[in-house]
């Protein structure tokens, strides 16, 4: 039994649709099966009005005890730091995250924008975004580096752009069930469980990576998308290929570039002329940026042997 | 019985935040205001970026819509580079579009709008018990199974494009992904199992082709009476409960409607212009005046700023010449001089009127006489639109009417997809102009673009909730959704569902907030989360 209240700030709502794909449990299960009590939510709460601004007074004053405040949406602190281009409930959303995060249990960060701010954060930022405890990759983000919640932790960050729904749902499960000691976190407070191989792991082209042979938009044969078209699998640390999207694919296996975007300062160059379905290179054809914890100069020897290996073509997968 | 002023925050099971200032006469709404009260500046963050940034950005302007702003985005870079696109790249993207759109039906039919029909408002109607045990939140009879079965439709979009939400397979010149034979046979058995599971035994109580066969409001009431199993259908009693509980007197809003349309045909749209646009639709464009069907034009598209917090910009002006947006102090509703500025949405004007768009719009669209061959000709919702106007009901009947159409129309399309053609031909980048549009499961969505130096100069993204949820204009006149809720009834100014089941009819992309004020003392009596 855990008491749930789900917030959005600057958010689109991408994460709460992902939690409503989820399967097993399903968000209904969730409640009727896991115990899970969902105070409020803005898509599906029924109270509205002073009904809402009771409930949170109510939380703040200790009367209704909160377990996990999930928050969605980015921290807005524009303009001039006075939160008023978010006003939630007669006041600035900040300030009820300010209050709220006083008395909560645990802290849950879902997506980009509640982990780091997000779209909303890439300069000149607007709105003045950013996360509840970092700023891109910069520890402190709105709470501050020093935030513990009651229950001791710091806020956990599930990221993503949106988040998986089976990390929405499993950790809330594992706060449910009491194993949120068994939860281990990272440097960007990410839960290691979930985030520690990398998106690569699982993926149908890894073959072709290894290989240096080249994919590309609308070709068929799972080509490595890494040196055309910008794919962010060997840096970035999710297990998309592992648990699968809506229970089908992943962007790698329909031939999308991954985004990076369950790391810090996605999307990653801010945006920057060049940098979107494109990889990124140096003079010479050297991509910018090589699979992370690989030496450099190595990986460029090995990826130009590989290049320039004559029976190394793509294994073409028919159409029917 | 004096005046009174509601303030409502926040209204609930919208997406994203609308606070609501309706003041109430004789326990009837005579003036209502309508805040957005969140800004991010997404199109402020795109200038001087990458020309395709919109790909990845706009999509997460909104998670429900992202496959529509993709459509849009990919579209608008159509125009602006002169792409061509293969009918297998126009199959898949109307593909994605129309999943998203399926998805949302029952989505938003469950857990967004039926919630409020098991409203205490209703509980000496003979029907609402009936309605209490199938829609009551998270623990309703078919509230589970219909919410369960709108992650089908997605699955879809997920086997092209990797994921919903936030993905970006469409992009200028096709798209990313090349389906094989195993993707299409997948997908045609998901659409199976959402029939299966939902559609047909739960919603229709019928089959998809009997329930087609419905041409005028007469005809679908002798559907609903035609055996029990229709009638005790979700559908059937949505029917009978709505006309039961009066859904059909109130929220009649602005009675008239634009569409942008979408689905662009595969064989008419291989040369993407703007100008060739409307002719290769399948859901058809427009502007119906109430009388008359207009065609659409999108340099008749201009956006008011007087009443919205942006500073720095005339108002009327057509989203090409609009300047990037240049925030103002906002305030809460209870602080806001309703004279002045009030709301972070703008006021979109077509022709210079205010204009529903959504699912009504569409539907009216597709009962167009003057549609051509290869465009929905769908004469139902003209029938209704003369014999009951617009409503809540009449934009509900709308918005579910259309579940079996893109049914039939994803298993068309993926049978028409030529495994041995090709789905992206690699555009050259240039400098230019661009527009892009499409439907959302919500209404009409548009995107327009300039390119220069190779880099965005100017995004301007004109959402469906903005057409409906945008203040006054530059002359004062209302918005749809404030011109809607003109007249309600509202029972009890301490639980004014009454606000919060119009605004819902539109289904809204923001989180709303209503706010209720005796209009004389100017006490506050309530306010909610639409």
């Amino acid at each position: 039994m855990a008491n749930v209240l789900w917030l959005q700030g600057g958010a689109c709502s991408g994460n709460t649709m992902s939690f409503l794909n989820a399967e097993e449990p399903t968000v209904v299960e969730l409640i009727t099966d896991f115990g899970l009590n969902i105070l409020w939510h803005p898509t599906t709460g029924l109270q509205i009005g002073d009904q809402v601004q009771d409930l949170l007074k109510d939380i703040i004053a200790g009367k209704v005890q909160m377990d996990i405040l999930v928050y969605e949406g980015s921290l807005i602190q524009g303009p001039n730091n006075t939160g008023s281009m978010n006003f939630f409930a007669d006041r600035p959303m900040m300030e009820w995250v300010k209050e709220l995060s006083k008395v909560a249990g645990y802290v849950v960060a879902i997506g980009d924008c509640a982990t780091w701010g997000g779209i909303p954060a890439v300069p000149p930022n607007p709105s003045e975004s950013t996360g509840l405890q970092f700023h891109k990759k910069k520890k402190g983000g709105f709470l501050g580096a020093n935030y513990v919640s009651k229950g001791g932790l710091p806020v956990i960050n599930i990221p993503g752009c949106p988040a998986h729904p089976d990390w929405i749902t499993q950790i809330l499960v594992a706060i449910s069930v009491g194993r949120i000691g068994d939860v281990k976190i990272d440097d960007y407070h990410r839960p290691k469980t979930f985030f520690t191989d990398f998106v690569q792991t699982g993926c149908t082209n890894v073959v072709n990576f290894a290989q240096k042979v080249d994919g590309g938009f609308g070709k068929r044969g799972n080509g490595c998308l890494f040196y055309e078209v910008g794919c962010r699998g060997p840096m970035t640390r999710a297990s998309c290929n592992n648990i699968l999207w809506n229970r089908q694919s992943s962007k790698t296996r329909a031939n999308h570039p991954c985004l990076g975007c369950t790391e810090p300062g996605f999307p990653h160059h801010d945006l920057k002329k060049g940098s979107i379905f494109k990889t990124m290179k140096y003079v010479g054809g050297f991509p910018m940026e090589v699979p992370t914890g690989r030496n450099r100069v190595a990986y460029y020897l090995e990826a130009g042997f590989q290049k320039i290996m004559p029976t190394n073509h793509r294994v073409q997968e028919g159409s029917k | 019985m004096s005046v009174k002023e509601l303030n409502i925050s926040p209204v609930g099971r919208v997406e994203g935040d609308l606070d609501v200032k309706v003041y109430i006469d004789n326990g009837k709404v005579t003036r209502a205001h309508t805040q957005a009260a969140m800004f991010r500046g997404f199109e402020k963050i795109m200038e001087g970026k990458d020309p395709q940034s919109g790909l990845i950005v706009t999509p997460r302007i909104c998670g429900i819509c992202g496959g529509s702003h993709l459509y849009c985005a990919s579209s608008a870079l159509d125009t602006a580079w002169g792409t061509k696109l293969t009918p297998n790249a126009l199959l898949l993207r109307a593909i994605g579009q129309a999943s998203e759109t399926l998805q949302s039906i029952p989505r938003w039919y469950y857990a967004i709008f039926a919630t409020d029909l098991a409203n205490k408002k209703f509980a000496d109607k003979p029907l609402y018990k009936e309605v209490v045990k199938r829609w009551a939140a998270y623990v309703g009879e078919t509230f589970q199974t219909g919410l369960t079965a709108s992650a089908l439709p997605v699955q879809i979009y997920a086997l092209f494009g990797g994921q919903w939400p936030h993905s970006s397979y469409m992009v200028p010149g096709g798209v990313m992904c090349a389906p094989t034979l195993k993707d299409i046979t997948r997908a045609h058995a998901i659409l199976a199992q959402f029939k299966n599971d939902w559609l047909e035994p739960v919603w229709l109580g019928c089959s998809i082709e009997r329930y087609m066969e419905i041409k005028t409001w007469d005809d679908m009431l002798a559907w609903v009476d035609e055996n029990e199993s229709q009638r005790n259908s979700d559908l059937g009693l949505f029917i009978r409960a709505g006309l039961e509980f009066g859904l059909d007197k109130f929220g009649q809003g602005v009675g008239k409607f634009l569409a942008t349309g979408t689905y662009l045909h595969k064989d008419m749209y291989n040369n993407p212009t703007i100008e060739g646009r409307n002719a290769a639709l399948i859901s058809s464009s427009g502007f119906f005046d109430g009388e008359n069907y207009h065609e659409f034009d999108h340099l008749k598209v201009s956006e008011h700023v007087k009443h919205s917090w942006f500073n720095n910009q005339a108002d009327g002006l057509h989203p090409w010449d609009e300047p990037l947006p240049t925030p103002a102090q906002s305030s809460t509703l209870e602080h806001t001089n309703f004279d002045g500025q009030y709301s972070w949405a703008k006021a979109p004007r077509y022709d210079g009127h205010a204009a529903e768009a959504g699912p009504l719009a569409r539907v009216v669209m597709n009962a167009n006489p003057n549609n051509k061959e290869h465009q929905i000709r769908d004469p139902l919702f003209g029938d209704i639109i003369k014999k009951l106007g617009p409503s809540v009901f009449t934009r509900v009947l709308a918005r579910v009417h259309e579940a079996p159409r893109i049914y039939k129309f994803i298993e068309q399309w993926l049978s028409e997809i030529d495994l041995d053609g090709e789905f992206y031909t690699k555009p050259v980048e240039k400098d230019g102009k661009g527009f892009g549009a499409t439907e959302a499961a919500r209404g009409a969505l548009a995107h327009w673009i300039e390119i220069k130096n190779g880099v965005i100069k100017n995004y301007q993204v004109m959402a469906p909730t903005t057409w409906n949820v945008g203040p006054q204009d530059g002359n004062d006149n209302p918005g749809p959704i404030e011109t809607a809720l003109l007249g309600t009834t509202i029972e009890d100014p301490l639980d004014p569902v009454e606000v919060g089941i119009v605004a819902r009819s539109f289904d809204s992309c923001l989180v709303c907030t209503v706010h209720a004020h005796d209009a004389q003392s100017g006490v506050e009596l309530s306010r909610f989360k639409l």
